[in-house]
């Protein structure tokens, strides 16, 4: 009997030890993690734009975690979004004046509430309301200030336009940067294909501060780095005469596709071995007929 | 388990085999096939190697149904019944297989302890002084802590018997019981079997190929052959039946009704010499 | 029946299986009295598997943390090892690697037992002392796989983690505040670690059992047949389960 009963204890053990892991990783190692437990208690923050906040999203003070998003609904009638933040019970002295922003924890990370102190003496009550907030950066946004493309909105009193022809935009967006030496001198306003040449005709808005770029000046849709955004890139050319509103430039080169970049890569060492496969080819076919 | 005996005093048949007709992968095994096997008594039934002898007593407890004929067990048709009824049957019947069939998992005490626990509520005490009962009875008391893989196969067999007689029953069938014993070991099986037949009345069918052994302990003898009873009768008498079955098989002589050579074709041409041409 | 086509004969095994675990379901309300034995199949199949369930899942988790550490240093985000070990644990390889092991391990043994119970008539002898063997043979271990496999996998998972741990925290000086704090970021209860992990161990459970259990009971009554259907346990395990793997992921997704 005591046989039966070494496994039935053995058996238990092992149950046990299985449930163990199995509440080790629900509750250690998954986001079940970071839910505060013990008291807490509720404040509203209203956003314009929540991005990707997502509920229980950890909500952070000097990027010490203190709580986290209990509930995201738009408010009725308004086009903000409501959000209740779940405070733990012993950060009760955020001033009410504090500033609520929604961060982005590094370029793809998740997104949370970061809470900047105030200066006020009256805590935020329970329920109450953090009245300065600041919306999530949108990353379109974010990147077009960064390369100007934002811009089009606020130079466009101050741009001119400028064609150009292209046999091959690859996936240039109308907004993407147009950069002269790197820097971003305007934006793609318009990309339309032409039904009788049966090319890209890209309508360029380049701020007047440039207004001193060569008619000669060459075209190019270029890539930033391996897997980056495209751009038109402009290279001056030596011509006296400048562009002006309405010009066409001639010269272009149209976006490198990276399979033909690949392409030409694999192939350049042994093109004269491949025509000479190629002629073998024809001559052996000649042959058979 | 003895009441449904008394229950029926008039029939004196424990087991009545009826026109039974099986055929497996082709062959019929069982041809018309009729038995009556007494109660009380200890009935052999003995016939040349393939001749179905096993295939019969698994058709008796229901592992096998026959395509015709009927099988009555103490007054109950075993093909048509279901298998809650065959069940409840089988408790009363014991098995004793040819290789004892001991659970491999559990040692001596516990095999024996198997049906027991299985079908009844007993309390521990009860069981154990049943199964010392029965370990007592085949002489294997002190084993009872030993695994089957410690046994020697005489031993495993008195295992396995006193397992079949846990539960009283009324009949036990006996599946080739003296296969690679001993001379003692056999003596051993033996007298059990008549000791178990005598003192508790338990009808037993043996299935068995010793002649010597079959004579010293059966009160009747079926002899089959070819799917068909072919002789039965008491040890004496059938010894002295003229049949030529009774005459191969008793006087174990190579040829006879039973072929030397397995069905074939003609020798010469499987040989692959023209046919007729000596 | 002639059965010399190789998809035939696949397809008959299939149906035979399939026929096969609706009488183990069948059987469950009667093998309810047989709870000692599938406590026993418990101790059997899944305790004694966990040795070399623990010490798999350890070094597939240190092998994780080491690949990932030098792959994600790439990109200078090493900071998302922890992450990265956790979700391949807890998505796929804790769960198939678990039930491939539990195959091999547990899987051929239920079926050697069993295809030699019947080879020694152990089966017969069940049936002959009214005990029902599909009811107390087949599904106590069919039960027992079932509830050992999932247990195992937590198990599998758990030291994975701790060898993902070890490697990248320990060895390789990853901040163990970060290597926990994104992966609880990251990681969620229902997707990973239920979805994930539970469900798929449960069903690869369910299925290794149910094969390792009809190969046993169907086989030829001879070494040689046991022989057969051990290496039949193996092989039919392995692609149901890589197979079952792709179309639950996609269920679960």
């Amino acid at each position: 009997m005591s046989q039966r009963q070494s496994y039935a204890v053995g058996t238990g053990l092992f149950i046990v030890l299985g449930f163990a892991a199995l509440g080790y990783l629900a509750t250690q190692t998954t986001s079940v993690a970071n839910t505060s437990r013990g008291p807490s208690y509720t404040v509203e923050a209203h956003f314009a734009n929540i991005g990707q906040l997502k509920e229980r999203a950890p909500v952070k003070v000097a990027g010490v975690r203190i709580g986290q998003v209990q509930s995201i609904v738009l408010d009725p009638g308004k086009e903000t979004a409501d959000v209740k933040l779940s405070i733990d019970q012993r950060y009760n002295q955020i001033p009410d004046d504090s500033v609520a922003t929604i961060f982005t924890s590094g370029l793809l990370g998740d997104q949370y509430v970061g809470v900047q102190y105030g200066h006020s003496k009256n805590p935020v009550a329970a329920g109450g309301t953090l009245a300065l907030t600041r919306p999530a950066q949108q990353l379109e946004e974010m990147l077009g200030k960064f390369f100007g493309a934002g811009g089009v909105a606020d130079n466009l009193s101050g741009s001119y336009l400028v064609k150009a022809r292209f046999s091959n935009i690859g996936a240039l967006s109308v907004g993407a940067p147009v950069k002269m030496a790197g820097v971003a001198i305007g934006s793609v306003q318009s990309i339309q294909a032409d039904p009788v040449k049966l090319d890209a005709e890209v309508t360029l808005a380049i701020d007047k501060k440039y207004s001193q770029i060569p008619d000669d000046s060459a075209a190019a849709v270029f890539t930033s780095g391996l897997i980056g955004t495209q751009y038109v890139a402009i290279q001056p050319g030596g011509s006296p005469d400048m562009l002006k509103n309405g010009d066409e430039m001639v010269l272009t080169q149209s976006a490198m596709q990276i399979e033909d970049l690949i392409g030409k890569f694999l192939v350049s060492g042994s093109s004269t071995d491949a025509k000479k496969d190629a002629d073998n080819g024809k001559a052996g076919a000649g042959d058979k007929h | 388990m003895t009441d449904s005996v008394s229950a029926k005093p008039e029939d004196s048949t424990l087991v009545r085999v009826r026109g039974l007709t099986t055929v497996l992968n082709g062959k019929k095994v069982f041809d018309a096939l009729d038995m009556d096997i007494p109660r009380g008594k200890i009935t052999a039934i003995m016939g040349p190697s393939g001749t179905g002898k096993t295939t019969l007593l698994k058709h008796i407890t229901g592992q096998m149904r026959g395509d015709a004929g009927e099988i009555v067990v103490d007054g109950q048709n075993v093909s048509s019944l279901s298998r809650e009824k065959l069940f409840e049957l089988r408790e009363r019947i014991g098995y004793l297989f040819q290789n004892s069939a001991l659970l491999t998992d559990f040692d001596v005490f516990e095999n024996v302890a198997f049906p027991l626990r299985q079908h009844t509520k007993l309390p521990e005490v009860l069981i154990r002084n049943i199964v010392l009962t029965k370990l007592q009875a085949v002489g294997l008391r002190g084993a009872a802590a030993l695994l089957p893989a410690e046994l020697s196969g005489g031993m495993a067999r008195r295992v396995a018997l006193a397992r079949a007689i846990v539960f009283d029953p009324m009949l036990i069938l006996y599946d080739e019981p003296f296969v690679g014993l001993d001379p003692i070991a056999l003596n051993q099986v033996l007298k059990l079997i008549r000791t178990l037949n005598q003192t508790l009345g338990i009808t037993s069918v043996l299935v068995a190929h010793e002649l010597e052994a079959i004579k010293r302990v059966a009160d009747h003898i079926y002899l089959i052959a070819n799917g068909k009873v072919v002789a039965q009768g008491d040890p004496k008498t059938i010894a002295n039946d003229g049949s030529p079955w009774t005459r191969q098989f008793f006087g174990g002589e190579a040829d006879g009704p039973v072929p030397f050579q397995y069905p074939a074709g003609d020798y010469a041409a499987s040989l692959g010499f023209p046919r007729g041409n000596p | 029946m002639r059965r010399d086509n190789i998809v035939l004969r696949s397809l008959a095994q299939i149906g035979d299986c399939a026929l096969f675990l609706l009488r183990i379901l069948a059987a469950i309300p009667r093998s309810l009295r047989h709870v000692r034995e599938t406590v026993r199949q418990l101790w059997f199949v899944g305790a004694m598997s966990l040795i070399i369930i623990m010490v798999c899942g350890l070094f597939v988790g240190m092998v994780l943390g080491l690949q990932l550490y030098d792959v994600l240093s790439i990109f200078g985000g090493t900071s998302a090892t922890g992450t990265v070990v956790a979700i391949a644990i807890y998505r796929e390889l804790g769960p198939v690697v678990t039930a491939l092991l539990f195959a091999g391990r547990a899987g051929t043994s239920i079926t050697a037992e069993i295809g030699l119970m019947r080879a020694t008539d152990q089966i017969a002898a069940m049936e002959m002392m009214a005990v029902d063997p599909i009811a107390y043979v087949a599904v106590p271990r069919f039960l027992a796989g079932v509830i050992a496999m999932p247990l195992l996998c937590c198990v599998f998972c758990a030291l994975g983690i701790f060898g993902g741990h070890l490697v990248g925290v320990s060895w390789l000086g990853i901040d163990n505040g970060t290597f926990w704090s994104n992966m609880t970021a990251s990681v969620e209860l229902v997707k990973d670690v239920i979805n994930g992990v539970l469900w798929k161990s449960v069903v690869f459970g369910t299925v290794v059992s149910l094969i390792a259990v009809f190969q046993g009971y169907t086989t030829p009554p001879t070494s040689e047949g046991v022989a057969y259907a051990t290496t039949r346990t193996v092989v039919a395990s392995s692609i149901a389960i890589l197979a079952l793997d792709f179309v639950l992921t996609a269920f679960l997704m």
